[in-house]
């Protein structure tokens, strides 16, 4: 399967908080054209998302469907206190990926990388342009992190990686990155608090 | 917040998706029935959130959106599963000897097939009846293989006083028996996302006594008091 990339904000719609808020809200009462135009403005974004961490179009094809019937059934639990409604989705997508990836099975997707190699288009959230108030202060404590232990965590994030696979990467045993990932999680979250 | 340390962890990495496979359904299966994990699993989804402001967009397929929402309005499942249809096949082709196995069973499934009947809306199901001999049903268990859900409702069985029942899912491929959450005196619902179809499949079904509010240690404390496995339930 052939994939182009597409950069961040081409779309404007994507981004439009208040757009989709108002959408999830007719979505949660059964209006399916509303449905429609959410998934329009949003399935670009989620499918970046899913396929970065399951590295297969066909694969993450599937994902996103359960997504979007998962969006649908939930929508209703939407809450905008709690966060942005992009984020709220991000997060089903992201469960949903990892669900997938992180199934007991014999061998696993990582075994058998498809078209997707990690290092080929790096995320890096600090050049993002674009910020909300919390992702902005989310940045901030991450850039307190050290270098390494910030890249660990965004691998895993972005890339689903798992420990053995970051331990790989980072030509470090499996109980240093664990140590690595409750340090950092830590860090970020007395940050995040404070 | 009143979880451990150690479950805040381990919450975190759940979050963050670096749990093992076995660890991230065991937490899958903790969450349910414990309102504090399951918060602690939420409240890192939310810190972590805003980094998929980030995340760059791909096209998906073309074709993809069509069907989403063609699926969507249908209400129907999706049938480029692969995985479940060959499931579906494999599990007709044991069934009449699983059937055969038990009148109770079978005697209870046509019951739910005349209900499915009724209520079109949701074809894919599965249905063990957990029994300790074919004169004794105490547990149905539904799955539901689009939702990846199962149900367990208690048809007679009583916990001892003091005691709760705990559900299992117990495969080769899982290594040690996986708990499914404590089964109080109405039906409940559990999640099967973090198990392949497969396992969901070949897995055996099964309840043991435990401490109340379940096993202390995430294992069963003693022997199955109840046990079965899937059979389809035909929508027509």
């Amino acid at each position: 399967m052939r994939i182009a990339g597409k950069a961040s904000g081409e779309r404007a719609p994507a981004g439009a908080g208040e757009d989709l808020r108002d959408l999830l809200r007719r979505i949660a009462a059964r209006d399916a054209a509303a449905f429609a135009t959410l998934s329009e403005q949003t399935s670009a974004k989620l499918f970046g998302f899913v396929v970065r961490i399951l590295r297969s179009g066909d694969v993450a094809a599937d994902a996103l469907q359960e997504t979007y019937v998962r969006i649908w059934e939930k929508a209703g639990e939407f809450d905008p206190v709690k966060g942005s409604p992009l984020a709220w989705m991000a997060t089903i997508a992201r469960n949903r990926a990892l669900d997938e990836v992180r199934r007991i099975r014999p061998g696993s997707l990582e075994d058998q990388p498809e078209g997707f190699e990690p290092a080929a288009d790096e995320i890096d959230p600090l050049a993002a342009r674009e910020r909300s108030e919390r992702f902005a202060a989310l940045l901030n404590c991450l850039q307190r992190l050290d270098e390494e232990r910030r890249a660990v965590l965004l691998l895993a994030y972005y890339r689903g990686l798992s420990r053995e696979a970051l331990a790989k990467r980072f030509g470090r045993p499996v109980p240093t990155i664990k140590t690595w990932l409750h340090r950092s999680l830590a860090q970020l979250r007395d940050c995040l608090t404070s | 917040m009143t979880i451990s340390p150690d479950d805040d962890f381990a919450a975190a990495e759940y979050a963050l998706g670096t749990l093992d496979p076995s660890e991230r359904a065991e937490l899958a299966a903790r969450r349910l029935r414990e309102p504090e994990l399951d918060e602690a699993i939420r409240a890192w989804e939310a810190r972590l959130a805003p980094l998929s402001e980030a995340a760059q967009e791909i096209e998906p397929p073309r074709d993809l959106l069509p069907a989403i929402e063609a699926r969507i309005r249908a209400g129907l499942p999706n049938p480029t599963q692969s995985a479940i249809v060959a499931l579906e096949r494999r599990i007709k082709r044991w069934r009449a000897a699983a059937i055969a196995a038990s009148i109770v069973a079978c005697a209870l499934a046509i019951g739910l097939v005349a209900r499915e009947a009724n209520r079109r809306s949701t074809p894919r199901e599965y249905v063990a009846i957990l029994q300790k001999d074919a004169a004794s049903p105490a547990f149905e268990v539904t799955v539901n293989l689009d939702k990846q859900e199962l149900t367990v409702r208690p048809v007679a069985a009583r916990a001892p006083p003091g005691k709760s029942f705990e559900l299992w899912i117990i495969d080769a491929k899982l290594g040690a028996p996986r708990s499914l959450g404590v089964i109080g005196g109405t039906s409940r619902a559990a999640s099967l996302s973090a198990y392949d179809p497969a396992v969901v499949e070949t897995a055996t079904y099964a309840v043991t006594v435990e401490p109340p509010g379940g096993s202390p240690d995430g294992k069963p404390s003693g022997p199955p008091v109840f046990v079965g496995k899937l059979i389809p339930v035909e929508p027509d």
